[in-house]
């Protein structure tokens, strides 16, 4: 009999991400264009009460122009939502992340902004403590062993290997790495449990596994495999799932939900 | 039909605060379940219209005993806890009730409970995250509640609640009236939101 994951620390965590723009929850249509999924309040306390144990929002067009847009957004989940939240997407500075901090969100999600000026991770571990900050990392396997990072929401390759990278993410004073394997996203074929389980093993930091996961033994799976959390987004929002299908399976296996 | 309406009597929490960090959704949830926030900033703003204060969960140990020394409401604090009133700490909060903290040696806390704050041995720093703990208590006992911390108090002669993460510390403190998390009650979910309710009742 396998001991029961989450009986003895923390729980394995199931966060549902919501992309959001413009004050609104969107998806992407083959690339071209948005399609509207709703108010991210009504979709945000949806899952919560589905069970969700976080949720993260990626704000996908925080642009500057529409910068008072998104923190309105943030401030209206802050007021109703009774689980932690993470907003990321568009964060580039110090001052952004203050913002953000300021008008409700319980951690920010760093990417490409931390690639480019990795002192800003010491900078807002020291100024607001480990716990709110989040680097989201976008990884894509060369071949077999090898990972690449990539930035600007996956766009642009970087010559960073990903190991190098989560260390030194760690050693700066991230809280968690949320981990997007881009070789899995949007397959429907599970998480990167190899990667997942290498960062387990090599590292000291919480790993929220991102991409591919498509049914409940997905997340099954990766909690086994040693992530601390996994993030799903499509599942949920097409309705093949509600979070509380893939708790009940959790449950079934030993892993110790809420 | 006569335009009387009754208004139920709201009860006022106040709010102590500490300068550090955003108060916004301990203020939503209070509000959720039906409580009045009331911001305290100095010691003149109490009045008997406030039946529970609250002390916030965010910041460092030192920087909070300063506002509180600073302010004066460090005595407030006191007085209204040796009257046995209705006071609740959440997670640093619950820290200052100690005597002393690993995090700032050399500042003394409000020294209410017998003890000092230590850095915890936790698996991953900072612990951050959902876990079950254990209580006599039955509104306590087995409750999965939402933590976010790297300091704790190991064992406490007021311990409520306890929790375990690569170590065991203490994650409720009770005595008459003062309550007192670890954990975050305002982002635990309903679970939370119920056991701050039945603290400042």
């Amino acid at each position: 009999m396998s001991e029961l994951i989450g009986s003895n620390g923390l729980i394995p965590r199931v966060i549902v991400c919501l992309d959001v723009a413009n004050g609104r929850v969107v998806k992407g249509v083959n690339f071209k264009g948005l399609m509207d999924m709703g108010d991210p309040v009504e979709l945000a306390l949806k899952y919560q009460e589905q069970g969700a144990d976080e949720i993260v929002f990626l704000d996908i067009k925080a642009t500057l122009e529409n910068r008072a847009n998104a923190l309105e957004t943030v401030t209206r989940v802050a007021k109703n939502l009774s689980i932690p939240f993470s907003v990321g997407g568009g964060l580039n500075s110090y001052q952004d992340v203050a913002q953000f901090l300021k008008a409700g969100a319980d951690k920010v999600a760093l990417n490409s902004a931390a690639v480019k000026t990795p002192e800003l991770i010491n900078q807002i571990a020291e100024g607001f403590g480990s716990q709110c900050l989040v680097v989201a990392i976008d990884v894509n396997k060369n071949d077999v062993d090898d990972y690449a990072v990539y930035i600007r929401g996956g766009h642009v390759k970087t010559d960073i290997n990903a190991f190098d990278w989560f260390k030194e993410v760690e050693e700066r004073g991230a809280g968690e790495i949320l981990l997007t394997a881009m070789h899995r996203d949007g397959t429907g074929i599970g998480f990167d449990n190899e990667l997942m389980s290498r960062v387990a093993t090599e590292r000291n930091i919480q790993v929220i596994a991102s991409g591919g996961a498509a049914n409940a033994q997905h997340f099954i799976d990766t909690y086994k495999a040693g992530s601390d959390a996994a993030l799903a987004a499509g599942m949920f929002h097409r309705g093949e799932f509600r979070v509380g299908d893939v708790k009940q399976a959790l449950s079934k296996q030993n892993i110790l939900t809420r | 039909m006569s335009q009387i309406s009754i208004k139920q009597k709201v009860q006022r929490i106040g709010v102590i605060n500490t300068q550090a960090g955003n108060l916004f959704s301990l203020f939503a949830c209070l509000k959720r379940i039906g409580f009045e926030p009331l911001m305290i900033n100095q010691p003149q703003q109490l009045d008997t219209s406030i039946s529970a204060l609250l002390i916030p969960g965010q910041g460092r140990f030192g920087q909070v005993m300063s506002q509180l020394t600073s302010t004066g409401l460090d005595k407030v604090i006191l007085e209204w806890t040796k009257a046995d009133k209705p006071l609740l700490g959440i997670c640093v909060g619950l820290q200052v009730l100690f005597e002393s903290s690993a995090e700032d040696p050399g500042v003394s806390g409000l020294g209410i409970f017998k003890g000092r704050v230590e850095r915890l041995n936790s698996p991953k720093q900072p612990m951050v995250g959902w876990s079950k703990i254990n209580a006599d208590n039955a509104f306590l006992d087995q409750q999965i509640v939402y933590f976010v911390n790297s300091y704790g108090v190991k064992t406490s002669d007021v311990t409520a609640a306890t929790v375990n993460y690569g170590e065991q510390f203490v994650a409720a403190v009770n005595q008459g009236n003062i309550w007192a998390f670890q954990f975050h009650p305002e982002k635990s979910g309903p679970v939370g939101e119920e056991m701050m309710k039945q603290c400042l009742n």
